[in-house]
């Protein structure tokens, strides 16, 4: 605190630069235990994981890890589960986000309304997101079990299914069980997020749009979405992203089987590193998901800047 | 009765319809672990198909907590995931404001390494963080899963922070600042205390996913003093019989904190959102 | 804010702190767990620290589910115990890499290596004829069968041969919803697959002279066949194309299925869920030649390369096959026993393992041991096996092809073993 002195030019200078000073490294030094924690923590063990793709490394072979350049991408070009892998990541990516997507897009709506009771529906129809998944793998496993799980036999009952056999035995129809178990567990993230963002549109814009005559469906054509779109976008990047790894639910309930009809990339991986032990192998085809999930991630984000534009 | 009336009547019934459906599928799953952890032994596999057993048993729960080292696994896992969620609380509060308030260079670059950390199968992970935190000595202890689960949570953390940031304005803290304060008493005393439900929110989130973390919690760590509840529950998969009985009893034990956590943050995590609508 | 996370560290380093002091610390592993052998294991060090009041044992037990791959990273980071319990399909990967120590300067002047059968010695030196691991007992396949469900299908005794095993199959499973075999076909389903192709060659080689692997013979393709066929004609639970040990093991105790091959220590899990009158044990099938071939496993005690006090650990592994331990050990474990004199204890007399030991005293049932030397061997059995056995099963493959992939992997294996 000033004395009031009129003190020498300098001091308000020296004040000014040492603020100047402090609000350009004030950024970083916010940003800087963050940082610091993830760089070390992640991205140190990152990098040396990706560099095993580019060498021999056998778990339990303490003479291995020479380099060999860029031979494990060969192998993979002309690997068959590979490709296998992929397309079941395609299918198992898909339709776990998109479906989560659609029935959280529902809920949210639906509980964009205000009802008596709806902050317990809203607590209960969340609660799903806090199951480790692990045990959500084990539960709706035992859910599918014919011999202590009820939905076989309903399944047969209401002639969805011809027969009352578990449905993971088959190879056509075994990946809609850890499907079902994703969906179940991803809706609460879905329909938060979107929630959130619905409850962030101003009520006047509808209510013109009633004074204008516009019915529910076109309320909700021309005002909601286009508003709730770079939400949606950014959303469904992070869950794809995330969903495209995620190996628990299938290794819990099928084990990538029967006969590798539910093996995903990142089951696939696990798989490498952990039963053949071939830590250079399982690091090309992470390598090569990353390099895929990147590009994916750019093409979402150009199109959610080009909504963006759009939208203002 | 008017068109209109039968219209809401309508309306409503069908609303209620499917939040009944929504409630009964998430609710389901979890009923029947419930159910499994208070059937008997003996009438596990003869009446496993009905939807409440004939004679109903608190001998699994009575074992798991008696018998196991459950106890010990859960109070690690208590100690582990609220340090995390302080921590991350802490560090995505300061990395988040900083996202949200000022604009520097390097920054997209951070956001986009946050949003690449995401893409990486955390397997491959495993072996280069072991051979990291092993000289140190992080290897089988609790310490060392924090910090993993921290670097873990960071990104996602940060960006959740960011969007509550933006929804307070510049100009609070910006009045403070004209008034001397500096900005991290600004930070302080200001803002922080108006993105608690924010905090309290990403801490929760935060909370329940290091609760239920079970490859890095198995592979780094392997004593069953540092051992977390997940990896308890593998232990009910023994050479002799897989023992579902206890491990769904573990397993509803397990769910508590946890729900207990979502149920109470869920409300702040979506008018906190509201409020900075995940827009960036 | 600031107490409270002091708070928490400090927690945190309670909770981590260094144990009591002691003059050494043994570090032991073990792999197949369960909490009752974890009991058991730890009465056993019990008695080792008691006699030697200077050291302590500190026992790491594993998930059995992840400990693959759990010690495989423990390994590989440097993590290593002085004593590990050692499963038959692991030793290849640590023997051939040089982690494991010799144990044969101790077996040289141990008191009790005289009294060790000679299976036990042969099969703990399979690398390299040096012994790395000391066997603490055998998993012998033999027949389960469920009294019960045999009784209401009209059936009086356990089935002898292959045909009869089909035929009784048959049967059980024409009763609604019943199967006549608890298939495995998930993991660790590589011994029936053995059992059956062995069975119908007639032998129990699995490489020619030449160095090429037999499983392209018809013979060995015709036990495929034949295993792939009970599945497909729904003799086994549809289900158990995913099946591993605990399903079927499940599978046989609550009456789906009728009968299971397993080892003796399978009967732990079911005598605790079924009465000793509702099961039984007979020896394992014989093939038109007139031979069984139930497989052969063992597990043992192993001692690391890189360990600081190797005198210690071996008087540890000394005192768990020693004589009272080993005989402890089994009684928890079902396994049976590496001692010659064993065989006579009361344990042994009871009539559940009566199977077991007119397996071993007949001679036309010769206990086959799996190549478990070949480095590969492990990831034949836990991936390659399972994999193309679902499909056979499945039908996307034919047992021919299947038998040329299997063969194809172990001939190369085989080669690169040199």
């Amino acid at each position: 605190m000033g004395t009031g002195h009129d003190q020498s030019e300098t001091e308000p200078e020296v004040r000014a630069v040492r603020r100047r000073l402090a609000s350009s490294a004030e950024p970083y030094l916010y940003s800087a235990p963050a940082l610091i924690l993830i760089v070390a923590v992640m991205l140190v063990p990152l990098s040396v994981g990706l560099s095993y793709a580019f060498r021999d490394i056998q778990l339990l072979d303490p003479f291995s890890g020479g380099f060999v350049g860029f031979d494990h991408f060969r192998e993979l070009k002309a690997d068959h589960s590979f490709r296998a892998a992929l397309l079941n990541t395609v299918v198992w990516t898909g339709a776990s986000v998109a479906l989560q997507f659609i029935f959280g897009l529902i809920l949210a709506l639906l509980l964009n309304r205000e009802f008596p009771g709806r902050r317990l529906v809203q607590a209960l129809v969340f609660l799903p997101w806090a199951v480790p998944t692990f045990l959500v793998g084990l539960d709706w496993a035992w859910l599918f079990n014919p011999v202590v799980g009820p939905l076989p036999g309903w399944l047969f009952t209401l002639k969805i299914t011809h027969d009352t056999n578990n449905l993971l035995a088959d190879p056509a129809t075994a990946l809609i069980g850890p499907i079902v178990g994703a969906i179940w567990w991803g809706i609460p993230f879905f329909a938060i997020t979107i929630l959130a963002a619905l409850q962030s549109i101003p009520k006047d814009l509808y209510e013109a749009a009633s004074i204008d005559g516009a019915g529910a469906f076109k309320q909700f054509r021309s005002i909601t979405l286009p508003l709730l779109a770079p939400t949606i976008v950014i959303t469904i990047l992070l869950r794809t992203v995330w969903v495209a790894n995620f190996a628990d639910l299938i290794v819990v309930m099928t084990n990538g089987g029967p006969a590798d009809s539910t093996q995903t990339v990142a089951s696939y991986i696990f798989t490498t590193a952990f039963r053949r032990l071939d830590f250079g192998y399982a690091s090309t085809i992470a390598a090569v998901l990353l390099m895929l999930l990147f590009v994916y991630a750019l093409a979402i984000l150009s199109l959610r800047r080009l909504l963006v534009q759009r939208q203002s | 009765m008017t068109i209109d009336m039968l219209r809401r009547i309508f309306y409503w019934s069908a609303h209620y319809l499917l939040l009944g459906l929504y409630v009964l599928f998430a609710l389901f799953p979890l009923f029947w672990l419930i159910k499994v952890a208070l059937t008997p032994n003996d009438l596990l596999y003869s009446e496993g198909i009905r939807l409440w057993p004939s004679r109903t048993s608190l001998e699994h729960f009575r074992f798991v907590l008696t018998h196991s080292e459950f106890p010990l696994f859960f109070r690690n896992s208590l100690i582990v995931s609220s340090t995390t969620a302080v921590t991350v609380a802490l560090i995505s509060s300061a990395c988040g404001y900083s996202l949200s308030r000022f604009s520097f260079r390097g920054k997209p670059l951070l956001v986009a390494l946050m949003l690449t950390t995401q893409m990486f199968p955390l397997v491959m992970l495993v072996a280069p963080m072991f051979r990291l935190l092993a000289p140190l000595g992080l290897t089988n202890s609790l310490t060392g899963l924090v910090i993993v689960y921290s670097a873990f949570n960071a990104p996602f953390a940060t960006l959740l922070m960011q969007s509550f940031f933006d929804a307070i304005p510049k100009e609070l803290e910006e009045a403070a600042l004209i008034d001397g304060a500096t900005r991290f008493g600004a930070f302080r005393r200001i803002i922080l205390p108006l993105t608690l439900p924010g905090i309290a929110a990403t801490g929760g989130f935060v909370f329940t996913a290091a609760w239920s973390e079970l490859l890095f919690a198995l592979m780094l760590n392997s004593s069953s003093q540092a051992s977390t509840f997940p990896v308890g529950l593998l232990s009910f998969v023994s050479k002799f019989s897989v023992d579902f009985g206890q491990m769904m009893a573990a397993g509803v034990l397990a769910l508590i904190p946890a729900c207990l956590f979502f149920v109470l943050i869920q409300r702040y995590l979506v008018r906190g959102l509201t409020a900075g609508a995940v827009k960036g | 804010m600031r107490t409270a996370l002091w708070l928490a560290f400090a927690a945190l380093g309670l909770s981590v702190g260094p144990s009591a002091e002691a003059a050494a610390t043994l570090k032991l592993v073990e792999v197949i767990t369960s909490p009752e052998r974890t009991e058991t294991l730890k009465a056993i060090v019990k008695i080792f620290e008691d006699a030697n009041p200077d050291v302590r044992v500190e026992i790491t037990s594993l998930p059995w589910g992840p400990s693959f791959e759990k010690f495989a990273t423990m390994v590989a980071a440097g993590d290593t115990p002085d004593v590990v319990e050692m499963p038959d399909v692991w030793l290849a990967l640590y023997a051939n890499n040089g982690a494991l120590e010799s144990l044969e300067p101790y077996l040289k002047t141990w008191e009790h290596t005289a009294e060790l059968n000679q299976r036990t010695l042969q099969l703990g030196r399979v690398i390299r004829n040096t012994a790395y691991m000391l066997p603490y007992g055998f998993y012998l396949r033999a027949l389960y069968y469920n009294k019960k469900l045999f009784a209401a299908a009209g059936i009086k005794a356990p089935p002898k041969t292959l045909d009869e095993f089909v035929a009784v199959s048959r049967k059980v499973s024409s009763l609604p919803g019943k199967y006549g075999y608890c298939l495995r076909g998930g993991a660790g389903g590589v011994n029936a697959w053995m059992m059956f192709g062995a069975l119908v060659s007639g032998s129990d080689e699995f490489f020619n002279t030449d160095g090429s692997s037999t499983f392209t013979d018809p013979g060995w393709v015709k036990g495929f066949s034949a295993l792939a066929g009970i599945y497909r004609s729904g003799l086994a639970p549809k289900d158990s194309v995913n099946w591993g040990y605990n399903d079927i093991v499940t599978g046989f105790y609550s009456g789906t299925c009728a009968m299971i091959d397993n080892d003796p220590d399978a009967m732990i899990a079911i005598a605790e869920r079924m009465k000793p009158d509702e099961y039984g044990v007979a020896p394992w099938i014989k093939g038109p030649s007139g031979k069984s071939f139930p497989t052969i496993g063992y597990s043992g005690w192993s001692m690391f390369a890189n360990g600081k006090q190797k005198e210690l650990a071996w008087k540890l592994i000394a005192t768990l096959d020693g004589v009272p331990g080993n005989l402890t050990w089994n009684r928890r474990t079902g396994a049976l026993p590496i001692y010659t004199a064993a065989a006579k204890d009361p344990l042994y007399a009871d009539a559940r393992f009566k199977g077991w030991f007119d397996e071993l005293s007949d001679p036309d049932v010769v206990p086959m041991v799996m190549p478990v030397y070949l480095r590969a061997w492990a990831l034949f059995a836990s991936s390659i096996v399972p994999r193309t056995s679902q499909s056979l099963l499945l039908g996307q493959l034919t047992a021919a092809e299947m038998a040329q992939q299997w063969a194809r992997v172990m001939t190369k294996a085989k080669q690169s073993q040199k």
